[in-house]
């Protein structure tokens, strides 16, 4: 693969994703970590070449793996225990979740990034159901809490066929 | 006639994509065509040969070859999209129309003889069958299938890699 074929992934990736108004709605970076309240860091994922599934038609199931960091600031209120009275930190974790269900629902409308006419997208989704609680910066104020999910579309490479 | 030698440098291995298999069939007055193998991770073509092997008095062996009955499987072979072959297997497969799956020809095409320019080297097995297997699976619909070879055998080439390639018979 070539490097201009991991920036067109990566770029197809970033266009994909800023349709979800979650993402559109926040400040993103890519591969830089900027710690501040609602804040969003795509981060690439060096993807297993062994994981990788070759046909005898020369095609080549691959997978594009990304993990996005998202920063919310974190309230340090205990959950009031009286039902549906809202806490900060639960809603935040909601805002990520969003995300996930919106990914949820592009895979069952087939709305797939554009890798391009020598990949065909198989599915997009996340590794799990929920975000990822990576921890709290209390060192900042007001503190921090970090949230990662980590998105794979699933794509079949067929540059490689040489049957046409 | 493609050169007497592969079209490989010296110890260059023969990639898996250039062992060929291309079912060919009748759709009203069209010839249909389609490369046997997308999703398939694995397969092979196994000669199933019928070998009867005698030992004379002094313990020396004799081995007859009397026939071989190639066969090649293809599993999984998934129901995709655009599938020619599979549709028209499903179709088969409903009606139970079993005469019908004897009528295809199959070309096994070794795109490591040859060149693009001379035509790679092909053989057409006329009068083959292709039987699918089950159909079923998990996620996706498996259909997986067999392909036996009639052994009634032309040698050529064809002069490309592609649906509509045209095959010329050796002299």
């Amino acid at each position: 693969m070539s490097l201009l074929d991991i920036t067109d992934k990566n770029q197809a990736v970033i266009d994909y994703l800023i349709t979800c108004p979650s993402i559109f709605n926040s400040a993103l970076y890519f591969n830089f970590i900027n710690a501040e309240d609602d804040s969003t860091q795509l981060v690439t994922q060096s993807n297993d070449k062994f994981a990788n599934k070759p046909y005898i038609d020369g095609s080549v199931l691959k997978v594009y793996s990304l993990t996005l960091i998202t920063f919310k600031s974190a309230a340090d209120i205990a959950v009031v225990k009286s039902t549906g009275y809202p806490n900060e930190n639960v809603s935040d974790m909601s805002d990520i979740q969003a995300l996930i269900d919106w990914i949820q629902e592009q895979e069952e409308i087939r709305n797939y990034p554009n890798f391009g006419d020598s990949c065909i997208i198989e599915s997009i989704g996340v590794t799990s159901n929920n975000p990822v609680f990576n921890g709290i910066d209390d060192q900042v104020s007001p503190p921090l809490a970090v949230y990662s999910i980590t998105i794979e579309v699933h794509y079949l490479d067929i540059s490689k066929k040489i049957w046409r | 006639m493609p050169a007497g030698s592969f079209n490989l440098s010296a110890g260059q291995r023969a990639e898996r994509k250039l062992l060929i298999t291309v079912a060919e069939w009748s759709d009203g007055n069209t010839q249909v065509r389609e490369i046997l193998g997308t999703r398939t991770e694995d397969s092979s073509i196994d000669y199933n040969p019928d070998i009867e092997t005698t030992t004379d008095i002094l313990g020396i062996n004799y081995t007859d070859l009397n026939k071989t009955q190639p066969q090649q499987d293809f599993d999984p072979y998934l129901i995709l999209g655009g599938s020619k072959l599979g549709f028209k297997l499903n179709d088969i497969r409903s009606r139970n129309a079993l005469s019908e799956l004897s009528q295809f020809t199959v070309y096994i095409i070794t795109a490591f003889i040859g060149s693009s320019a001379d035509g790679y080297a092909a053989e057409k097995h006329t009068g083959c069958t292709i039987a699918y297997n089950s159909i079923g699976g998990d996620a996706n619909v498996n259909f997986p299938i067999s392909v036996y070879f009639s052994n009634n055998i032309t040698n050529g080439t064809v002069d490309k890699l592609s649906d509509d390639f045209v095959f010329t018979a050796a002299t």
